[in-house]
């Protein structure tokens, strides 16, 4: 969509809200995916760090 | 590997489907397919059955024959005793070979297992791990290597002391056991680990279809982790109701020729289940199946046929149960059959073609209905929890196990999901659309890139957002006036057959529309180009915050702000 007249935020970016809260729910230990995210988890880090390993 | 286990420590590992019924062992060939192993005799799916004669062991297919024989020495359908109180058990399942029995505070079998004549007490456990010898001595055989650890499947349901209790007796059985994945989800990775398969975000739902009890569940997967979002279970169901449906049928068939029940005896009662089963299976394939026992009853031999229509017509009700559960687990999952993206059919009786086309009605076209008789592509039903198990184990044989025992602790399970989907929202005019970027279930932290083409003229681009939900809308067609027809009542429903055709004009037309809940950040990306394209990142933290990146494909600068954490 276009900018709508008269639209402007520093640096072109306004946070306006929040996310709603989530649901804690339990993953499945299985598959390649999780186990990258087991990894992240325990070592603290985020995905672009972990990419650079 | 640590210094204590000098030398023996290499690990090989294959995947068990351990089941009622029948169980699998899979190990990946040297391409990395997933491969289920045949044993000795050329089953792949290895009934779950133990026997004994003259102190000797018989299993699998050769155990199961002795069921008409040997009943007493003959263990089958244990699997679902393991760890249970002797109180809390159906013995139902048992009635044609070894009853349980208690014994302290587990189930145990009164069998002559050795050329004694007096039997011994032998506990489930003990079977257990005897039945997970044999497997492993198939795998180890056919592969040409020791094995000696595992990754097991078992139902969603089965509660810490069954797991323990599986874990020690296939320690007994000199197998490590890797970790204990749950079928459905095996069923699901078994899908997702094909080549030609893309990582997305669905909702997936597995019927597996058991011999003695079947279960369904909604998956969620979400970048290729996978969340179980609800779970049904009926534990009468299976094919081994199907099987009592033509062993009535060719008894009746019996009875008016000879008659006499070939059901009141045991031993033509088993006969009939082992062919009953038999022909059940061959109809799954064929339109018409045979069915021959010699010596049925009162020495008489009996041969039949029967066809997949009548077949299907004895079985409706129980077809309609299979379904039935599917539509529970939507239901109890808060979801409608509009969600769903794919039905994955598993477990052996899944090969019957009548119950996927069955599901196929259920579900809307887009719905990819997984089963052999649905889709070419499917993958054989009875082998998707062993190829699942087996893609486990060989990812994570080489792991310490120290290293397996944290990433599958809770710390690291329980994760926050997305209440709402993430997206961005379109305004033309008046309508308002809404692009989901993070679908709801989503595991953090979490992120998605995607490419937004940019309006045609070019110029300054403006992205919101937002939360969505997710909402069905009902359109009703406009009901045809009829002069002759009052307006109809709830009574008139089921008044006369000729309103049915009436009834299928004004089926409603049911879809999903996304609605825009609360906006999240907005952004401007200035003086883009005509006809090109506006790539967005979103990654939401575990805590919610938001890290934003919008900019023009092939530009340099882009926009990027923060969205703080909602405060607790």
């Amino acid at each position: 969509p276009s900018l709508p007249a008269g639209w402007s935020a520093e640096k072109d970016f306004k946070a306006v809200g929040t996310v709603s809260a989530p649901t804690q729910r339990n993953l499945e230990p299985v598959g390649p995916h999780f186990l990258a995210h087991a990894r992240r988890k325990r070592h603290h880090r985020t995905f672009s760090e972990d990419e650079r390993i | 590997m640590s210094s204590e286990t000098n030398g023996t420590a290499e690990r090989f590992a294959i995947g068990i489907s351990f089941g009622n019924s029948s169980s699998s062992i899979a190990r990946l060939n040297a391409e990395g397919k997933a491969e289920v192993i045949a044993n000795e005799e050329g089953d792949r799916q290895i009934p779950s059955v133990l026997s004994y004669i003259d102190g000797e062991e018989y299993h699998g297919t050769q155990a199961k024959a002795q069921l008409i024989r040997n009943s007493k020495n003959t263990v089958a359908y244990f699997r679902d005793y393991l760890g249970k109180d002797f109180k809390s058990i159906d013995a139902t399942p048992c009635h044609n070979s070894a009853h349980p029995q208690q014994s302290d505070s587990t189930v145990a079998f009164s069998i002559n297992d050795t050329t004694d004549e007096t039997p011994n007490t032998v506990t489930v456990s003990e079977i257990t791990t005897r039945h997970l010898r044999r497997l492993k001595q198939s795998a180890s055989d056919f592969l040409g290597k020791q094995v000696n650890a595992a990754v097991i499947t078992v139902p969603t349901d089965f509660k810490d002391a069954q797991r323990e209790a599986l874990i020690a007796s296939a320690n007994a059985a000199g197998l490590e056991v890797l970790q204990l994945i749950h079928e459905p989800v095996a069923a699901v990775l078994a899908y997702d680990a094909r080549p030609e398969a893309v990582v997305t975000d669905k909702l997936v739902v597995v019927a597996d279809l058991g011999g003695t009890r079947s279960d369904a569940a909604v998956v969620a997967c979400r970048g290729g982790m996978y969340t179980t979002l609800a779970t049904a279970h009926d534990y009468e169901l299976g094919g081994a109701t199907l099987d009592k449906i033509v062993v009535d049928h060719f008894a009746k068939e019996f009875m008016k020729k000879h008659k006499t029940d070939p059901r009141e005896n045991a031993r033509g009662l088993a006969k009939l289940k082992l062919e009953g089963e038999a022909t059940r299976k061959a109809l799954s394939l064929g339109t018409n199946a045979t069915l021959s026992i010699e010596s049925l009853a009162d020495g008489i031999d009996y041969g039949s046929t029967v066809n997949r229509t009548r077949y299907e017509l004895l079985s409706g009700k129980v077809f309609a149960q299979f379904t039935g559960l599917i539509d529970q687990v939507v239901k109890k999952a808060d979801l409608d059959v509009l969600d769903i993206d794919e039905v994955i059919f598993s477990g052996g009786t899944s090969h019957t073609p009548k119950i996927a086309q069955l599901a196929r009605n259920i579900f809307p076209e887009k719905t990819n209905i997984l089963a052999p008789s649905t889709f070419i592509g499917a993958i054989n039903p009875s082998e998707l929890a062993p190829r699942g198990a087996a893609i486990q184990a060989s990812l994570i044989q080489e792991f310490e196990k120290e290293d397996i025992e944290q990433s599958i602790h809770p710390m690291v399970t329980a994760t926050p999901h997305l209440q709402n989907a993430i997206g961005v929202e379109f305004t033309s005019g008046e309508t308002v659309d809404f692009k989901s970027l993070l679908t709801a279930e989503t595991a953090l932290p979490a992120r998605r890139l995607a490419q937004f083409p940019a309006p045609k003229e070019g110029g300054d681009v403006f992205i919101r957002v937002c939360e969505g939900v997710r909402e069905i809308k009902v359109t009703k067609p406009e009901p045809k006036p009829k002069e002759e027809k009052p307006a109809k009542t709830e009574d008139d429903e089921d008044d006369s057959d000729f309103d049915s055709d009436e009834d299928e004009e004004e089926e409603e037309t049911r879809e999903i529309v996304w609605k825009t809940e609360k906006p999240i950040a907005e952004l401007a990306v200035k003086g883009v180009k005509a006809g090109s394209k506006v790539e967005l990142m979103v990654h939401v933290n575990a805590d919610l915050g938001l890290q934003i990146t919008a900019k023009e494909v092939g530009g340099q600068s882009a926009v990027r702000g923060v969205v703080e954490a909602p405060k607790a």
